[in-house]
This record gives C-alpha cells, structure tokens and sequence, in this order.
C-alpha cells in the first residue's frame, strides 16, 4: 500500500517536474481559471503563440481574475507572471494602483469596442455587455427594461451575484448607478423582492438558472452564443433593455518585474491578431476587439445588440466602489 | 506508583510533539498574517461587522438546535428499531452527511426543496399550488444545515444509546417505566454528558458555513462572517482586516472549541456486545419510531438520487477522458489517501497521549492532568475555529517567504488543511474508544509486561480496527471534497476533483459538472460505507 503510494507520488512529482525542462523563453500568464480550460481559449491562444514565436507559454489559472491579481499582490517582485490577463475595466484601476504593471506601447484607438477605452497600461482583448438570460420556452413576455423589470409579479425571480465577489454582480451595481444616478439606492429597495438569491460566483447563478430556480439571471448578451453553438438550443436569450447595457471590457497588463518583456510585449499585440479575434468568440464566448476577414461566427446575428454600451471610468469607480457597495448593502439587507 | 509511570511514559511524547506542532503551526500561521499587513491601507472597522457576527450566532444557534432535535428523535427511533431491513446500510449512508461535497449536497436540495424542485412540481401537478421561492433565506440555511449535521448527530447518538447497559433497560422494563419515563431516567443522562460535545462541534460548523449560506442565503443580511473575511482578503486586500476578523471570529469559537474537545469522556458507557435493546415496542410507539425514520431517510435520500438523475446524462466517455480530469481525479485521490493515513497516526497518538490524564491507574490524580487533558483535546479542535481563508492566505504567504515549487507548497497546504480539518472528527471517534481498551486491558497488559508493539498488535487493533476504518474513511472523504485551501492554490498543474468541478460550471459546462459531481458522489459514498465494513470484516470474533 504504502509503496504504491510513493510511487504514484514519484510519478505524479516526475511528470509534473518534466514540462518545466525545456530551454525555450517561457511567458507565463496569469488569468482566470476557466480561460484556461482545455475546452476555453487558453489552449487554443497558447499553440498560436508558441507555434508563431518559438516559445512556451504557460497559464496559471486563479478561481477569478481579481484572484490572480491579489495572487500577484502576493507574490510581489519575485511572482513569476510576465502578463496579468482577464482583469475587466472597473477593477484594472485598482490593478494601476499597485504600481507593478508596465506602460504598453500599443496604439489602442482603432480597435473595434463601442466605447473609446485607453489605459496606459492595460489593453482590451474582448469585450461583451452584461445582461438577464432568460429562457424563452418559458417566459414569453420578459421584462425589456429595469423599470419593467421592478414591476414583474411578486413571484417573478432573478439571480444575481454579489458585487464584492463577482465581476458581473459589480457590473449590476455600476449598471443600475449609471441608469438611476442617485435613485440607485431606490431602485435596488424595489427590485429586492424579485431577487431570489444572491451567490458568491457566476457559477453557482447559472446553475441555479439552467434548473429551472429563476426565472432570469445576470450574465452575458453572448451567453446565449454558447447554448446555440454547442448544444444547438435556441431557447436561451438576453433580455433587451432599452436603458442600454453596461459594457464589460476584458484587459491585460505586463508586469514590471516581467523578464520576458520583449515577448510580452509580442503577446499584448497578437491579442489585436486576426489569429486572436477568431479563437475569442467561440472559446471566451465574447466579442474580438478587431475585426476579421473570417468575421463573427453566424450565430453571433442572432444574439441581441445592445443599442448603447455603457462604461464608467475607471478612475471614478475604484473612488466611489466602497461607497457603491454600501449604497447596495443598505438598500437590499432586508 | 514509579513502575507504573515508566509503562506508559512512552505514550506521552508522541502526543505531545503532535500538540506541540498543532500550536506552532497556529501561531506561525497568524504571526505571518500579522507580519504582512500593510499598515498604510486599513480600511475602516464596518460597523456592519457587528450585525453579521450576530447573524451568524443567531443562524448557528438555530441550525445547532434543530439538528439535535432532530438527531436525537432520529437516533432514538434507530436504536428501538434494530431489525428492520437496510438499516445497517441507512445508518452508514447518514454518517456520510458531514463529508458530502457542500456544493453538490446544496444542488441536490435545490432540486428538491427549490421553487423548481420536485416538492413543488408535485404539488403544481396534484393542487395547482406551487409553494413558491420558501426555500432561500434562513429557511434554506436551516434545511441545509440541519441535512448535513442531523445525521452526524444522529450517527453519534446512536452510539450512546447503543451503549446504554442493557441491564438498565430491564430494570426500567420491571418498574412498568412509560416510553417517556425511560427516555427521561434511562436514555437522557446517557445522552447528556456527550450532546453538548457534539452541539458545539455542530455550532461550530454551522458557524463557518460559507457556500451554503452564499447560495441559500438570499440576501447580504443572510450572510455570515466569513463573507467578510473573504470581503477582506479578495476585495479590500487589506491583511489587517482579515486578521482582525479572524481574531473576532477565534475568541467568539474558543469557548466551544473547549466544549466540543469531548474531554469528558464518559467512562460508564460501554458498548456491550449485544446491540439489541430488550425492550419491544408498543405499536403505536413503533409505528411513530418507523414514520420518523422513513420520512429523514426520504429527506435525506432524495437530494441525493437528484444528483444521480442529473449525472447519470453526462457523456462519461468524454468526461473521463479530459486529460485535466484524469489529473484532477489522481492528484485527490493520492492527496485524499495520504492526508486520511497521517490523521490517523496523529489522531492515534493524540488519544494515546489524552487517556493517559483521564485513567485512574495513569495520572487522573495529577493536579496538571485535568488542564493538560483540555490543552490537548483543545489543540486537536482548534482548527474547526480558524477560517479555511485564512488557512490558505497563511500557506500562500509562506510559500512566499520560503520558496519551493508551487506544486511541493500546494501538497503540504493541502494535506496539511485536510489533516487538521479532520483530526476534531477523528479525535472524537478514536479518543473514546482508545480510552475505553486502555480502561479495560491496562492492568492485564501491564502485569503482562507487554511491550508496546505487542500492545498495539494483541490489544489495541484489533479493538480499535473499525474505529480506525470509520476514520480513515472519514478523513479521506473529507479531503475528497474540500474546496477550500485549493481556491489558492490550484492551477492547471495541480487540481483536484472538485476544483475541477467549479471551472466545468463556470463555463456553461453544466452537463459535464453534473457528471463530475455524480462521480465525486459515487466515490465518497463506497469510500464511506466500504471502507469501514472491509475492516470490520475479521474482528466479530475479537469481542
């Protein structure tokens, strides 16, 4: 018994220790775990890039992108990530903040984003609006607006994800501040009666949604994309609201202490690659910030484009996310 | 007296070291928080703290209470009704509640108790009449708290009830005792001495409980404080804050911790060898102890074929076949097997050191022993009281200080948070049992002169044997399942089952995770109701 275990043990350390003895340049990239699931983009960004600059890359993927950044925080001058990817806008500010992430050096205004986004230090590689996925076998008539929306019967019930653990649960939070101004306290009092429940990720959300718990749930227009695509069911669709939609841009950053800074650099531009842009819609399930020859898959006509993206800066949230968040404690804690 | 002492002074060290390791390791995992805070970001003290720490009380008092309610109904009804069909297999499968996967145990009673579950489709088939969304908020955390601890409690309890002389139950039998009067003078003065053990141990869990109350909860004012613990450490990054909330949330635990230590072992239960209760149930009163046991079996039976029914669509060739699965599968599997063998040789050696300060013919009569006795009980426990988030911001940033590879710091995390996550359980199974063969066999081995491997082979294992499976099933069960410390550690090098588990749902890959989740669920089911029987198998005729 007791052999046995050490030998799988043996093997387990040998195989692992075995991927690092190479002599290639290796860029190691710091993201969020489910980008580097062999079925998501990860794998498929990796072979283009190795196969493109003869070199290795490697992802670390953290249970979320905030995750990684606190990981790098961590880690300090001695972490071993060359590029921090998967940060969305409203959190790359406090990223700046942290002093360890290099200027780029890219040109970022021709690039294919409904709103004009700079940085100096992290550039857009998808983009995507936030949005209520509902089912369409089931709900006939959905709710076109917030207004709509706070006014659905008593039993109708959506789930959402909490702003201080999930990206798209503090996209909600600048979303409705951005429709309602100062009646965003107001607004969050009338639509807690339809909130079912509030999870820590968007995981759990999802899967309270798909089994028939709620009736809508926060996430992505380009949700729908995946269940046309890959398990060919129309019924899933994002709500249209005509306020507009709050914009969710996903960035990426080299890091000071990076010493593949060359090649870095070479990953941040191949992020605005054709290459890039036709991997990103079916594998992150978003849209490519430039456009192809190839173009979006045709699927992609039939998800719902939002008439206006909104998109707060950067600057201004990372001020006002506290008071943001305790706005929304005070205005849901029942 | 000198004689005696030289007998048994070798199985004090051993225990010793552990607990001294146990403190060191605390100590050096708060004095690494404290040394990496960052004095020039502390953020406010939020008066809100107060409000979620009372929540938190409010919500484990309720929960604590209503499953030791439950647990004693259910245990009470078990131990009167020892001949029914499928009841040995029943009792293993409600043992195995506290090491279920949280995530999946939390889907499965949504499936159920959800506004979409079977409860209310039935009900909209038969009456038109859904019952709606009852199920978030603190009805949710209830429900789900008292699934996964009734069943604990109910497994400890039968134990006690089991063990109640029999001499006792006919004495009972011969003063025409009610079924009342022999629960109130036979029944409840077993069971007290160990509820409140087992209550705290409950409280404590309760208390901690993340995903459950994340998912069920509802509503921020549904949250307990361990979200702001998360809050600190994720969102805020200020190391201060999470240390001063951990600090709050180790005094208000102390006090149970001390209480959960099950240092009162209480000597007069031993189990004798018939567990047959010679008194046979009134009618009515058996009829009510079978409606209560079928109807808990049905609640906790059914979230479970939910999982299966959900799993079993799952295209297992694909799901198998994923190299990150095979992976994931091994790396739990080695990690869950080692971790279960080392709380086994700590848990053994912990108890061979703690029955030596509560026998008579040891060193009860020392004045230290009764307060080393709750040192070391107390330092087993303690770990039930420090946040796994905290555990694992530890581990991350000593990993920092010291540098190895990612994959050597992420096995000693892991199997390090594993084993001290279960050793409170594995304690409370082994301490009892160890302090009883030693009651009984210590003059015997002593006048033997028998030395301590011939202790361990003639005397100790063969009693202890099915003590050591439940344990080792236990531990192993509950490594299996943890996604706590891993949250910081994985990476696509090193990932474990249910880490997998949570990237296959966050990225739409719902039918995949529920194939995962049922093959999490299968493995820690036969782990658990096996491995206890496989070591039990030989030693019937040892008693």
């Amino acid at each position: 018994m007791i052999k046995t275990i050490q030998l799988l043990l043996l093997i387990t350390f040998l195989s692992i220790t075995s991927i690092a003895s190479d002599t290639k340049p290796t860029l190691t990239v710091y993201t969020y775990d489910s980008f580097t699931a062999s079925w998501s983009a990860g794998p498929k960004i990796k072979k283009a890039f190795e196969k493109l600059y003869h070199c290795n890359v490697k992802f670390v993927g953290v249970s979320s992108a905030i995750g990684a950044l606190r990981k790098i925080q961590l880690e300090g001058k001695k972490t071993k990530a060359d590029i921090l990817l998967g940060l969305d806008t409203s959190i790359a500010q406090t990223a700046n903040k942290t002093g360890l992430f290099l200027k780029h050096s890219l040109n970022t205004s021709k690039l294919d984003i409904p709103v004009v986004y700079t940085d100096k230090n992290f550039v857009p590689y998808d983009y995507s609006y936030f949005a209520f996925v509902y089912d369409s076998d089931k709900l006939k008539n959905p709710p076109l607006s917030f207004e709509a929306l706070a006014a659905m019967p008593e039993d109708f019930k959506i789930v959402i994800q909490d702003p201080r653990s999930s990206t798209p649960g503090f996209g909600l939070l600048l979303w409705i501040k951005e429709v309602y101004k100062d009646k965003a306290g107001e607004y969050w009092k009338r639509l807690a009666p339809h909130i079912l429940t509030i999870t820590k990720g968007w995981s759990e959300s999802y899967g309270l949604f798909l089994r028939g718990e709620a009736d809508m749930v926060l996430s992505y227009t380009t949700s729908p994309a995946y269940h046309i695509i890959e398990e060919q069911k129309m019924n899933y669709k994002s709500a249209d609201f005509k306020e507009g939609h709050y914009g969710q841009v996903e960035v990426a950053a080299i890091l000071k202490s990076s010493k593949q800074k060359v090649l870095a650099k070479k990953f941040l531009a191949f992020m605005h690659s054709e290459t890039f842009a036709n991997i990103i819609p079916t594998a992150n399930w978003a849209y490519p910030v430039v456009k192809t020859k190839q173009g979006l898959p045709k699927e992609f006509g039939l998800l719902t484009v939002p008439s206006q993206m909104f998109l707060l800066d950067g600057k201004i949230v990372e001020a006002n996310r506290k008071t943001y968040i305790n706005e929304w404690l005070n205005a849901i804690s029942r | 007296m000198l004689t005696q002492w030289s007998r048994f002074r070798s199985s004090l060290f051993p225990g010793a070291l552990v607990s001294i390791l146990l403190l060191s390791f605390a100590s050096l995992l708060f004095f690494i928080l404290f040394i990496s805070q960052d004095d020039a970001r502390v953020t406010q003290f939020d008066p809100r703290v107060w409000s979620l720490l009372k929540f938190t009380l409010y919500q484990a008092f309720l929960s604590t209470l209503l499953s030791v309610l439950v647990g004693i109904i259910l245990a009470w009804s078990l131990a009167h009704q020892s001949h029914f069909k499928g009841r040995s297999l029943l009792v293993a499968l409600f043992s195995s509640s506290l090491v279920l996967p949280t995530l999946i145990v939390v889907f499965g009673l949504i499936g159920i108790y959800g506004r979409n579950g079977w409860i209310n489709q039935l009900s909209l088939y038969l009456f038109d009449y859904s019952f709606g969304s009852y199920l978030y908020g603190l009805v949710g955390i209830l429900v789900a708290h008292v699934y996964l601890n009734a069943s604990f409690a109910s497994r400890s309890l039968l134990h006690i009830f089991e063990s109640i002389p029999k001499e006792k139950y006919k004495l009972a039998k011969s003063l025409n005792f009610t079924t009342f009067q022999r629960f109130l003078y036979v029944e409840w003065p077993a069971l007290r001495p160990t509820l409140l053990s087992i209550a705290s141990t409950i409280f404590l869990l309760c208390f901690t409980s993340f995903a459950i109350v994340l998912v069920l909860g509802g509503s921020p004012a549904y949250n307990t404080l361990e979200v702001a613990i998360y809050e600190a450490v994720k969102l805020d990054f200020d190391i201060a804050m999470a240390l001063k909330l951990a600090l709050i949330q180790l005094a208000v635990t102390t006090l149970l911790v001390v209480f959960s230590s099950n240092f009162r072992t209480n000597l007069t239960n031993l189990k004798t060898s018939s567990t047959h209760i010679p008194w046979s149930e009134a009618k009515h009163i058996k009829q009510i102890q079978m409606a209560i046991i079928s109807l808990f079996a049905l609640f906790f039976i059914s979230p479970l074929v939910v999982i299966i029914i959900d799993g079993i669509g799952a295209d297992f060739g694909k799901v198998v076949s994923e190299t990150l699965f095979i992976k994931s599968f091994f790396t739990s599997i080695i990690i869950a097997t080692v971790s279960s063998i080392l709380t086994v040789i700590f848990a053994v050696l912990l108890s061979d050191t703690k029955r030596n300060f509560t026998l008579k013919n040891r060193l009860e009569d020392n004045k230290f022993s009764k307060l080393l006795n709750i040192i070391v009980s107390f330092l087993g426990n303690l770990y039930l009281a420090i946040p796994s988030l905290i555990m694992g911001l530890g581990f991350f940033l000593l990993s920092q200080r010291y540098e190895a590879p990612l994959v050597v710091w992420s096995t000693i995390a892991l199997l390090t948070a594993n084993i001290l996550m279960s050793l409170p359980f594995a304690l409370s199974v082994l301490s009892p049992a160890m302090q009883k063969t030693a009651q009984r066999y210590d003059k015997l081995i002593f006048s033997l002169n028998l030395s301590k491997l011939q202790r361990w082979v003639y005397c100790e294992y063969p009693y202890l044997k099915s003590s050591l499976g439940y344990v080792f099933a236990l531990s192993f069960c509950f490594s299996l399942g943890d996604l706590g410390i891993i949250a910081l550690f994985g990476s696509d090098d090193f990932s474990t089952l249910p880490w997998y588990l949570y990237q296959l749902m966050g990225s739409y890959r719902t039918s995949d995770a529920a194939g995962v989740a049922l093959i999490l669920l299968a493995i820690t089911l036969s782990v658990f109701i096996l491995l206890p029987r496989l070591f039990r198998g030989t030693d019937a005729k040892h008693n």
